[in-house]
C-alpha cells in the first residue's frame, strides 16, 4: 500500500509541475504575442516614459527580455514565480494594486463552499435516483429516472441559474421574507445574489444548482453498477447465506458499487470548475471562478496565472484522493 | 433432427451481430425513434438552410425590430424578427450550421486524436503510455471551460472575415483541445483489454505486424466505447458552445450559433421578448436531448453486460 | 447431534425427524424470457437421506444447477419461477413457508458451496468477515468471538496459519485454498444438507482430489447430507452413496452408486458409463453420445433422449412420455425399456 501511495504522490506532483509549466508558457505566449499588459498601467494610451515602464515592468517580474521574443519558454521568470509562490508572495494585481494573497484568502472560502454544496448534492441524488432507477430496472421508474436525469443535463447550467434569478428567486425570497423576516435563514435562502453577511445560506441554492452538473452520467454510473453487482456471484452466494436483504444491499452490492462512483465523482469535479466561473459571475459570488474570468478580461496575466495555479492544485489534490480512496476501498488494488 | 448436427463456425459474426443488434434493439424504443427524427430535422437544417427559409438573415430592416411571431408559421416573418429587425426565423435556420459545424468538428477532431492516442498508450505501454498518461492527466486538470477562456482570450484581438473556419475555428480548437481526453481513456482501456485476448495474441504469434493488429482487431474493440459516447459528447459540445457564447468566445461574427442567439435573447427575455430567448433555448434544448437519449439507447444496446 | 434436532425443530416447526432428510419431489422450474417460457426443470425428484452423498449427475443445460437452486432457494426470480412441486426438509415443504422461514433455513440448515469460488467471494472483504458474517447475523455472536469460530473453521478445512490468513482477502488465496474457504463458510453453522456446485470443476486434478477428500472427511464428522453436482462421473465413484443422473430437466435415473455403475437402466447412464475413456482400452476409438444436448426450449417429443438413443423404438419413444419404472429396489429409471436395458437386453 505504502508503494502504491508514493507512486500516486509522485505522479500528482509531476502532473502539477508540467500543468504549472504549460500555464505559464501559454501566458508568457500571450505576453509575448499581445503586448505588455504593464502598458495597461499607463491607461494604454500614452506612451509612457521608458524608465517608469521599466520600473513597472521590474514591478511585477515582466522584465525579463525573454518577454521579448515569442516563443522563448521563459525558464527564469517561472522558477522566480515558483519560489515567490512557495513563500506565499503571490504578487499584487495590476489595477489597484491589491495583493493577491490577500484576495485569495476571501475567493478561495466561497469557492470551496460552493463545491461542497453541489459535490453533496451530486453525489446524494445521484445515488438515490442511481440504486432507485436500478432496484425498478426495466419499469417506469428506472425510464422516468433516466429520461429527467437526461433533460437536466441538457439544459445549459447557466440558463438554470438565470431562470432562477430572474424568474423565482425574487418571489421566493419576498414570501420566506414575509413569513420569517429579512434576516432569517430563510429568509436569505433565495437570495439572487450572493450576501458576504450570510456566506454559507447564500450558497446553498446556487451550490445544488451548479450540483446538477454532471448528474445524468453519474446517475447512469451509479445504476450500472449497483445492477452489476445485483446480478454478481458474491451477491448470490450473500443470499445462499440466508442474509437479510438490507443487508446484502448495504454490505455487498452498495459498497462494491463505491468504486466506480468514487472515480466517476472525481472525474466530475474538474468538469465542476467549469461551470464555477459562470455561476459565480451570475450570482455575484466572489469566488476564484469570478476572480479567474475577470483576471483574463483584464489581462491580469499574473492573477490569471495564479488563479489557475490554485484550480490545478485543487483538481490533482482532488484526483489523488479519489486514487487514494479507491485504493482504501479496493484490497486488489493495494498489493499492486 | 438438427441436434445431431455440429454447429457451423461463422466469421466475423460477433461483431456483425453486435451493430445489427444494437440497431435492433433501439428501433424497438419510440424515444429513440423521435429522438432520430429531431437529430435529423437538425442536420437537416444545418445543412441546407434553404429549404426552411427563404428569406436572408442579414437583410434587416430596423423598423421592423422586434415584431413578435403573432402569425406563427405563415406569414412575412414565420418567428417574428429580432433586435435589428433581421427576420428570426431565418436567423435562427442559418445559425444551425455553425452550430452543428462547431460540433462535428469537435467531436471528429477529439475522436481522431484521442482514440489514436489511447490506442498507442494502450498498445505500446512503456514510456508511450507514460508520457500520453501524463498528458491526460495535465489536460484534465485544466477544466474545459477554463481553458478554453484561457486560450481564447489570450490569442484574441483578431478580426475575422466570416468564412467558416475563422467564425468557427478557434471556439472549436478550444473545445478539441480540452475535450479529447475522454475518448482517449476510453481507447486506452478497450486497447489494454484487447490486447491480452487470445485471439490477438495468437495473432502475434503468427507474426501480424504491428499496424496490422492495431487496425484489424483493436480498431473494432476501442471504437465500441467510444462510439457509445459520441451522441452525447455532441449534445455537451453544443452546451458548452453555449457557455462560450455567453462569455462572449464562442462563434464568433458575422456568424451566429444557438449560444449566440440565446445570450443575445437574454436581454430581452424579461422586456416581454420572450421569444427571442425561448425558442433558440427550447430547440436547443430539445436537440440536445435528442442526441443525449440517442447516446444514451446506444450505450445501452452496445454494452454487453446490459444485454 | 442432539443439537441438530433442537435447532430445527425451532426453525420449521412440524419437522419430522423420521422422514428423510430432504425430499424433492416433481419439481418444476421454467425461465420466463421475452415471453416465452422455457421449462428447465420438469418434474425432478430425489431423496436425500442423512449420512448419505448423492451424486447429480449430468451435462450442462441438464438442469442441475438450476435444481440446487432452487432447493436453496436462490433461484433469480425474475426470470426463473418454481412452478410446481415440494421441497421437503425434514418432512416440511419449504415452498410453502414464508421468507423469513426461508431465509433462516438458508445457510442454518441447507448449505452450498459453488463452483467459481473467485467470483462467489465478495473481493473487497476478507474472508474472516465473509464467514464471520454467518454468526453474527444467524447466531448474534459478537464479533470477536465471529472471528475465533472463523479460524477455527478455516483449520478444520486445512488452511494453514489460519490466524493469519483469517484477515486475507480472496484473491490472496490460491484457488483449492479458495475452495476450502467457501467450504468452510458453508459449514459455519453446522448445517444438515451440503450441496457442493461443480466444487472441483475449476481446479486442477490433484487438488480436486484433496477437496473430494475434505467434503468426504466432513460429511463423516457431522454425519451430513451431501449432495454433489458434476458432470464428471470420475469424481463421482469415489465418494458417492446414490447417484441420480439427469438429462433435459429430468431425473432419468436414480440408484445406489454401485448399482448404477454396474446394471446402468437408462440408455443415457449406459451410454455416459461406456464414453469413460479407460487405460485398459487399447487401440479402440473413443465412445460418444452422437448429437448434443437438447434445446430446452426445444424438446423433442415424447422422450427428450430418444434422437441419441440407440434403444429408442422410433414410434413409441418420439410420442409417448416414458413411465419411471422401478427395475430393483431403490432403483429407477425414466425409460420405456428400463428392465430390458437393465437386463442387458438391450
Amino acid at each position: 500500500m505504502g508503494r502504491y501511495v508514493i507512486r500516486r504522490l509522485l505522479q500528482a506532483l509531476l502532473t502539477l509541475f508540467i500543468t504549472l509549466f504549460l500555464l505559464h508558457y501559454l501566458t508568457a505566449l500571450s505576453v509575448q504575442i499581445r503586448g505588455n499588459p504593464a502598458l495597461l498601467f499607463f491607461g494604454g494610451e500614452r506612451t509612457p516614459d521608458p524608465a517608469m515602464l521599466a520600473q513597472v515592468e521590474r514591478l511585477y517580474g515582466l522584465d525579463n527580455a525573454c518577454y521579448d521574443r515569442p516563443g522563448d519558454p521563459c525558464l527564469v521568470p517561472f522558477v522566480e514565480r515558483l519560489q515567490k509562490y512557495a513563500s506565499g508572495d503571490f504578487g499584487t494585481t495590476l489595477q489597484d494594486n491589491r495583493d493577491v494573497g490577500e484576495l485569495l484568502t476571501i475567493y478561495i472560502p466561497n469557492t470551496l463552499r460552493l463545491f461542497i454544496f453541489s459535490t453533496i448534492t451530486l453525489v446524494v441524488l445521484a445515488m438515490l435516483l442511481g440504486t432507485w432507477a436500478a432496484r425498478h430496472r426495466g419499469k417506469l421508474v428506472d425510464h422516468s429516472v433516466r429520461g429527467t436525469t437526461i433533460l437536466i443535463d441538457s439544459v445549459p447550467v447557466f440558463l438554470i441559474l438565470l431562470a432562477y434569478v430572474y424568474m423565482m428567486a425574487v418571489p421566493l425570497t419576498n414570501w420566506a421574507r414575509g413569513i420569517w423576516g429579512t434576516e432569517s435563514f430563510m429568509g436569505q435562502l433565495f437570495r439572487p445574489n450572493y450576501n458576504p453577511d450570510y456566506p454559507w445560506t447564500t450558497i446553498i441554492v446556487p451550490g445544488i444548482i451548479v450540483g446538477t452538473v454532471g448528474l445524468a452520467t453519474l446517475t447512469r454510473l451509479v445504476r450500472a453498477s449497483q445492477l452489476e453487482n445485483i446480478g454478481s456471484d458474491f451477491v448470490r452466494t450473500a443470499r445462499a447465506k440466508g442474509l437479510k436483504k438490507a443487508r446484502i444491499t448495504v454490505v455487498h452490492v452498495v459498497r462494491n458499487s463505491m468504486i466506480p462512483i468514487v472515480t466517476g465523482v472525481g472525474y466530475t469535479f474538474a468538469y465542476a470548475l467549469s461551470g464555477a466561473v459562470l455561476t459565480e459571475g451570475i450570482m455575484g459570488i466572489p469566488g476564484m471562478g469570478r476572480m479567474i474570468f475577470q483576471a483574463v478580461q483584464r489581462q491580469e496575466t499574473n492573477l490569471v496565472i495564479v488563479g489557475l495555479t490554485v484550480t490545478a492544485v485543487v483538481v490533482i489534490l482532488v484526483t489523488l484522493l479519489v486514487d487514494l480512496l479507491y485504493a482504501a476501498l479496493d484490497p486488489r488494488i493495494r498489493y499492486d | 433432427m438438427t441436434e445431431l448436427t455440429a454447429p457451423k463456425a461463422e466469421p466475423d459474426a460477433p461483431q456483425a451481430s453486435l451493430w445489427k443488434d444494437a440497431f435492433r434493439t433501439m428501433a424497438r424504443r419510440p424515444d429513440v425513434i423521435f429522438a432520430t427524427l429531431i437529430m435529423l430535422f437538425v442536420f437537416a437544417m444545418a445543412a441546407f438552410p434553404g429549404l426552411f427559409t427563404d428569406k436572408d438573415p442579414a437583410r434587416c430592416i430596423g423598423r421592423d425590430a422586434r415584431l413578435r411571431p403573432d402569425t406563427w408559421f405563415t406569414g412575412e416573418h414565420p418567428l417574428g424578427t429580432d433586435g435589428f429587425g433581421c427576420d428570426f426565423a431565418a436567423t435562427i435556420v442559418h445559425g444551425t450550421r455553425p452550430t452543428i459545424t462547431l460540433a462535428l468538428t469537435v467531436i471528429i477532431m477529439s475522436v481522431l486524436i484521442g482514440m489514436t492516442l489511447g490506442i498507442l498508450a494502450g498498445y505500446f505501454g512503456r514510456w508511450v503510455d507514460a508520457l500520453i498518461s501524463r498528458a491526460l492527466d495535465v489536460f484534465i486538470v485544466i477544466p474545459l471551460i477554463m481553458g478554453a477562456i484561457l486560450l481564447l482570450s489570450l490569442f484574441r484581438g483578431r478580426g475575422s472575415s466570416g468564412n467558416l473556419i475563422e467564425t468557427v475555428g478557434p471556439a472549436a480548437l478550444a473545445l478539441t483541445l480540452f475535450g479529447w481526453m475522454e475518448f482517449c481513456r476510453y481507447a486506452r482501456a478497450a486497447t489494454i483489454e484487447t490486447k491480452n485476448l487470445d485471439y490477438v495474441i495468437a495473432a502475434r504469434c503468427l507474426g501480424a505486424k504491428d499496424r496490422r493488429i492495431m487496425f484489424k482487431h483493436v480498431l473494432p474493440n476501442a471504437v465500441v466505447p467510444i462510439t457509445a459516447i459520441v451522441p452525447t459528447s455532441l449534445g455537451s459540445v453544443i452546451v458548452a458552445e453555449s457557455a462560450l457564447a455567453v462569455l462572449g468566445i464562442g462563434v464568433q461574427p458575422p456568424a451566429t450559433s444557438w449560444g449566440v442567439l440565446l445570450s443575445n435573447g437574454t436581454q430581452w427575455a424579461g422586456g416581454g421578448y420572450i421569444y427571442l430567448f425561448g425558442i433558440p433555448l427550447v430547440l436547443l434544448i430539445l436537440t440536445v436531448f435528442a442526441f443525449a437519449t440517442f447516446g444514451d439507447a446506444l450505450r445501452d444496446a452496445l454494452d454487453p453486460k446490459l444485454r | 447431534m442432539a443439537e441438530t434436532l433442537r435447532v430445527v425443530g425451532d426453525t420449521l416447526p412440524g419437522a419430522d425427524m423420521n422422514a428423510p432428510l430432504l425430499e424433492v419431489e416433481d419439481l418444476r422450474v421454467e425461465f420466463r424470457v421475452r415471453r416465452k417460457r422455457i421449462a428447465a426443470v420438469r418434474g425432478a425428484s430425489f431423496t436425500l437421506e442423512q449420512g448419505k452423498t448423492l451424486a447429480v449427475v449430468g451435462e450442462s443445460g441438464s438442469g442441475k444447477s438450476v435444481t440446487s437452486q432452487a432447493v436453496m432457494g436462490i433461484l433469480d426470480t425474475p426470470p426463473g419461477y418454481i412452478t410446481g412441486g415440494e421441497i421437503r426438509l425434514h418432512g416440511v415443504d419449504l415452498l410453502k413457508q414464508n421468507e423469513e422461514t426461508k431465509r433462516t433455513v438458508r445457510g442454518n440448515h441447507i448449505a452450498i458451496v459453488f463452483q467459481d469460488a473467485l467470483s462467489a467471494l465478495n473481493p473487497l472483504w476478507s474472508v474472516g468477515f465473509q464467514i464471520g458474517e454467518l454468526f453474527r447475523v444467524h447466531r448474534g455472536t459478537s464479533r470477536a468471538d465471529a472471528r475465533k469460530r472463523a479460524i477455527e473453521l478455516l483449520d478444520q478445512v486445512g488452511i494453514p496459519d489460519a490466524k493469519n490468513r483469517v484477515g486475507h482477502y480472496p484473491h490472496q488465496f490460491s484457488g483449492g485454498m479458495r475452495q476450502r474457504v467457501m467450504i468452510a463458510m458453508a459449514l459455519a453453522l453446522d448445517p444438515e444438507v451440503l450441496i457442493a456446485d461443480e466444487p472441483t470443476t475449476a481446479l486442477d486434478v490433484t487438488v480436486q482430489a484433496q477437496i473430494m477428500r475434505l467434503l468426504k472427511q466432513i460429511q463423516d464428522e457431522r454425519n451430513m447430507g451431501l449432495i454433489l453436482i458434476t458432470h464428471d462421473l470420475g469424481v463421482v465413484a469415489d465418494v458417492a452413496d446414490e447417484v441420480a443422473v439427469m438429462y433435459a430437466g429430468e431425473v432419468v435415473e436414480q440408484a445406489s452408486i454401485h448399482d448404477a455403475f454396474k446394471r446402468p437402466a437408462h440408455p443415457y447412464t449406459k451410454a455416459l458409463l461406456r464414453a469413460i475413456p479407460r487405460v485398459d482400452t487399447v487401440g479402440r476409438e473413443l465412445e460418444v453420445i452422437p448429437g448434443l444436448p437438447p434445446n430446452p426450449a426445444a424438446l423433442p417429443g415424447g422422450c427428450p433422449f430418444h434422437p441419441r438413443c440407440w434403444a429408442a423404438d422410433p414410434e413409441k419413444c418420439s410420442t409417448q412420455e416414458p413411465p419411471n419404472e422401478e427395475v430393483a429396489d431403490d432403483h429407477r429409471a425414466l425409460c420405456h425399456f428400463a428392465k430390458e436395458v437393465y437386463r442387458d437386453e438391450r
